[in-house]
């Protein structure tokens, strides 16, 4: 909407060296900016950190929610761009959870000035086996609709998940803030739309638009992003680098931060 | 909303006598003219119409009575209108009906139910 | 066997009592361990054989401990699950994703996660639907060691839940079922009511078309008219109309059908035209009035007799007079409103309503208007109408009425008529037409008198 502020819409936080070069993390579906918690410390040192929450997920403006945007993968790069107006970012560091690293190379196509380093977390361009061209994203469709099926059962048990707890890491005391009760919680309905156009999505054509340094971080034990699909994007992106992190799991910065962090400072600190 | 009519039907040697005792008016018009269809008459016979508890009349009730008549007529009987209240009598003079109708009183020591 | 070398990561959790031997001399003692005995054995079997699964897990997701109950439900054998498989695995692919994108986020950063709904594989392949809630576990330091999971058998709880949501789906249908017939009724309602305004204007303009819309100029002559309807929905039966003769005469009629509704304005219509045309031909009133009885007569017989009362004349000036000649139909005598101001009703006594019998006598009279002089013709609505205190309006008020009126001309009488219907409220609830002709005063005359 013309005049709408991004800040607002998208619960956009700053935080770090405010004058330090820009790092924009990005969450994938499932959760919100929260995810990235217990990297942003690793990072506020050197660099100023934007987080945000993609409308329909996390804290941001559900009023905003408009199903045949949010229906895109292009509507949430609209997003991005969005902040990036807002906060007049030029050269950022991109740094993209699972689906948002294909949200972020859409953004850096529209926007190239924007951007000046992308880094994909656990990155998937197409999450659906495709036998034709011997692509394997790990999933078939049927799979895709059990997923769907998981988020609507849960949905009367939703209410669960709304109780705020104390996160605790012994190592980072400040981080002991009373979460948000909308962690991990989102509007069923909204959900269904970002799971469905997260799962359905084909961006493998988009890769080769990359022109910015790209890192690509892969967990070693990862059911949604496997191992293939890692290598497949690594070889998509003329001159990306490729990490593979000792982590199971899809959620890296969660699972393994330290390693998560430590990549993501080197490559957004190493000059061009 | 309907209006009270009562009809009683009795057989007389010269023909019928139909009591109408209520309100004649176009809520209660066809009850009339059904019961009217069930009186036998024939050539030579007499309805007569006892209007002694008649309580009201408009034109629809006083165009059921020319309906009795034509029915009377039509069968080659007679029609007569008996102890017709004050009210109705002077409606049924300014139609000039009292020159069509034959009018008899309520015979003698009959209270008048319609004061 | 692919069990952990280093030990059971439960072991220093452990506690539990030993099997309760009864001995002792005390009776108390005794029978305190015969209770335990029966209850519980000890806190292994209350683990192992638990109504709900335990399942304890490494950070990384690798089973490490699993109790009886769990296996048994899963069909595994112990060396089948702990520390070969991850609890990922054994969960369908959509679960694997949910996991993924929700649960294991949820747990690293609550601690704990409680009550979601996940189906579990079985060695057999067949699904288990389950309630799972997780804890992580930390050492003394606070780093987490492992997750402990209690897993509840939620069959009957997705087969209710199902029901529920089928429950709701149907009644979000019906809501969105009752909503469209909601609309629909709506719909119609408008549809009706659009309808019924339609039809109203459709009767005003058939109500219109049954009078005269305005009363011709007569050379002489001063005529003043005014209708009531008691029904907005209904028709009205009454009617009037003043219309040219020829050879300086002029017509006039008013009356008053029996009935209401579309089959009464039919009559009327008809009344009106045959009585216009029979004026033409006839040479009387009471040989039009003729006409129309034979009309009415033909057409409404048996047990739907038609029929109307009317008073119809003509108007011929002499001089400065005017002669009048009227002839009733079983209506109500003109009511005259002389220039001296007295007033009177023109008798015209036991003429026949029109349209019943063959023969019918109609009473004819005549007056002269001299100036100053006007007529007045009503229907029965005025005389009929009921006062505030009861009784009919009657005859004889309108005649007193009339004598404080005149003199009056024909417009004042109908102005001072039609406030007087207008007192009556809701006393007057039939049809009441008016029509006032008079012979204007002389000009010397002051106005207003």
């Amino acid at each position: 909407m013309f005049g709408m502020d991004a800040v607002s819409r998208n619960n956009v936080t700053v935080t770090g060296r405010l004058d330090g070069p820009v790092v924009m993390l990005a969450h994938g579906f499932g959760c919100d900016q929260n995810m990235w918690r217990l990297v942003v410390p690793m990072l506020a040192d050197r660099f100023k950190v934007v987080l945000f929450d993609y409308v329909g997920s996390g804290r941001s403006d559900p009023s905003a929610w408009d199903r045949q945007r949010y229906a895109s993968l292009e509507g949430y790069a609209a997003d991005v761009l969005d902040i990036c107006v807002d906060l007049d970012l030029s050269e950022a560091v991109f740094v993209g959870h699972s689906v948002s690293a294909m949200i972020g190379v859409l953004a850096a196509a529209r926007q190239p000035d924007r951007f000046g380093k992308l880094v994909m977390v656990a990155p998937s361009p197409c999450y659906i086996d495709d036998p034709d061209t011997g692509y394997t994203g790990g999933f078939s469709a049927a799979d895709i609709d059990e997923l769907l099926q998981s988020l609507d059962s849960n949905y009367l048990g939703w209410s669960a998940a709304m109780a705020p707890v104390i996160m605790g890491n012994p190592e980072r005391p400040e981080l002991g803030e009373e979460l948000t009760s909308s962690f991990c919680a989102t509007d069923p309905d909204m959900a269904a739309v970002f799971a469905r156009t997260t799962f359905l999505s084909d961006s493998r054509g988009d890769l080769a638009s990359v022109t910015v340094p790209t890192l690509v971080l892969e967990c070693s034990q990862d059911v949604i992003a496997p191992r293939q699909v890692g290598a497949y994007v690594h070889a998509a992106i003329p001159g990306s680098r490729l990490v593979t992190l000792d982590a199971t799991g899809h959620c890296p910065q969660l699972s393994a931060p330290e390693a998560t962090g430590q990549a993501i400072v080197e490559f957004a600190g190493a000059p061009r | 909303m309907t209006t009270v009519l009562n009809l009683t039907t009795r057989p007389v040697p010269t023909g019928t006598v139909l009591t109408v005792a209520g309100e004649l008016d176009h809520a209660s018009a066809d009850r009339f003219l059904t019961a009217l269809a069930t009186i036998p008459l024939q050539q030579g016979d007499l309805l007569t119409v006892d209007l002694g508890g008649l309580a009201y009349c408009d034109s629809t009730g006083i165009t059921a009575l020319l309906a009795a008549r034509n029915h009377a007529q039509a069968r080659g009987a007679a029609i007569a209108l008996l102890a017709v209240p004050t009210a109705t009598l002077r409606i049924l003079g300014i139609l000039g009906l009292d020159q069509v109708f034959p009018i008899h009183p309520a015979p003698q020591g009959d209270t008048d139910p319609s004061a | 066997m692919c069990e952990t070398t280093d030990g059971d990561p439960e072991q220093d959790t452990g506690a539990g009592g030993t099997d309760a031997v009864a001995g002792g001399e005390d009776a108390d003692e005794a029978e305190h361990a015969q209770f335990s005995a029966l209850l519980e054995d000890s806190a292994e079997d209350l683990y192992e054989h638990a109504p709900c699964g335990y399942l304890s897990t490494l950070m990384d997701g690798r089973i490490a401990k699993a109790n009886t109950t769990l296996l048994d439900w899963l069909g595994y054998t112990r060396a089948q699950l702990v520390g070969c498989k991850r609890f990922a695995d054994l969960l369908t692919v959509g679960g694997k994703l949910y996991h993924e994108t929700h649960f294991a986020p949820l747990l690293a950063m609550q601690g704990k996660v409680s009550g979601i709904a996940l189906e579990l594989r079985a060695a057999d392949g067949t699904r288990l639907p389950v309630l799972i809630t997780s804890t992580v576990k930390t050492g003394s330091d606070g780093q987490p060691l492992l997750i402990r999971t209690t897993v509840f058998d939620a069959r009957e709880r997705r087969a209710y839940e199902n029901e529920l949501l089928r429950a709701r789906k149907h009644a979000e249908q019906g809501g969105a079922e009752a909503e469209q017939a909601r609309a629909e009724a709506e719909q119609a309602r408008q549809a009706a009511e659009s309808e019924h305004a339609r039809l109203r204007q459709v009767m005003a303009i058939l109500q219109h078309s049954l009078l005269p819309p305005d009363l011709p100029q007569v050379p002489g002559v001063k005529a003043a008219a005014y209708y009531h309807t008691a029904s907005a929905d209904q028709l009205g039966g009454d009617f009037y109309d003043l219309f040219a003769l020829g050879q300086g005469q002029w017509g006039f009629f008013l009356g008053d059908v029996c009935g209401k509704g579309p089959q009464a304005a039919a009559v009327t219509s008809l009344t009106r035209y045959t009585l216009r045309a029979a004026f033409l031909h006839a040479s009387d009133p009471a040989a039009a009035l003729d006409t129309l009885n034979t009309a009415l007569q033909e057409r409404y017989t048996g047990t739907d007799p038609r029929y109307c009362t009317a008073i119809a004349g003509t108007l011929t000036p002499h001089g400065d007079t005017l002669h009048v000649t009227v002839a009733s139909g079983g209506h109500p005598p003109a009511l005259l409103l002389r220039a001296d101001g007295t007033a009177e009703y023109l008798p015209t006594p036991g003429g026949l309503l029109v349209g019943i019998l063959s023969h019918p006598h109609f009473t004819t009279a005549t007056t002269v208007l001299n100036p100053g002089d006007t007529m007045l013709l009503y229907t029965d609505g005025l005389t009929e109408a009921r006062t505030a205190d009861g009784p009919r309006y009657s005859e004889d008020h309108l005649h007193a009425f009339a004598q404080t009126l005149a003199p009056a001309d024909a417009q004042q009488a109908i102005t001072a008529l039609t406030g007087l219907l207008k007192s009556f409220g809701d006393g007057l609830d039939d049809d009441t037409a008016l029509l006032a002709l008079g012979n204007p005063a002389p000009h010397t005359n002051p106005e207003g008198e």
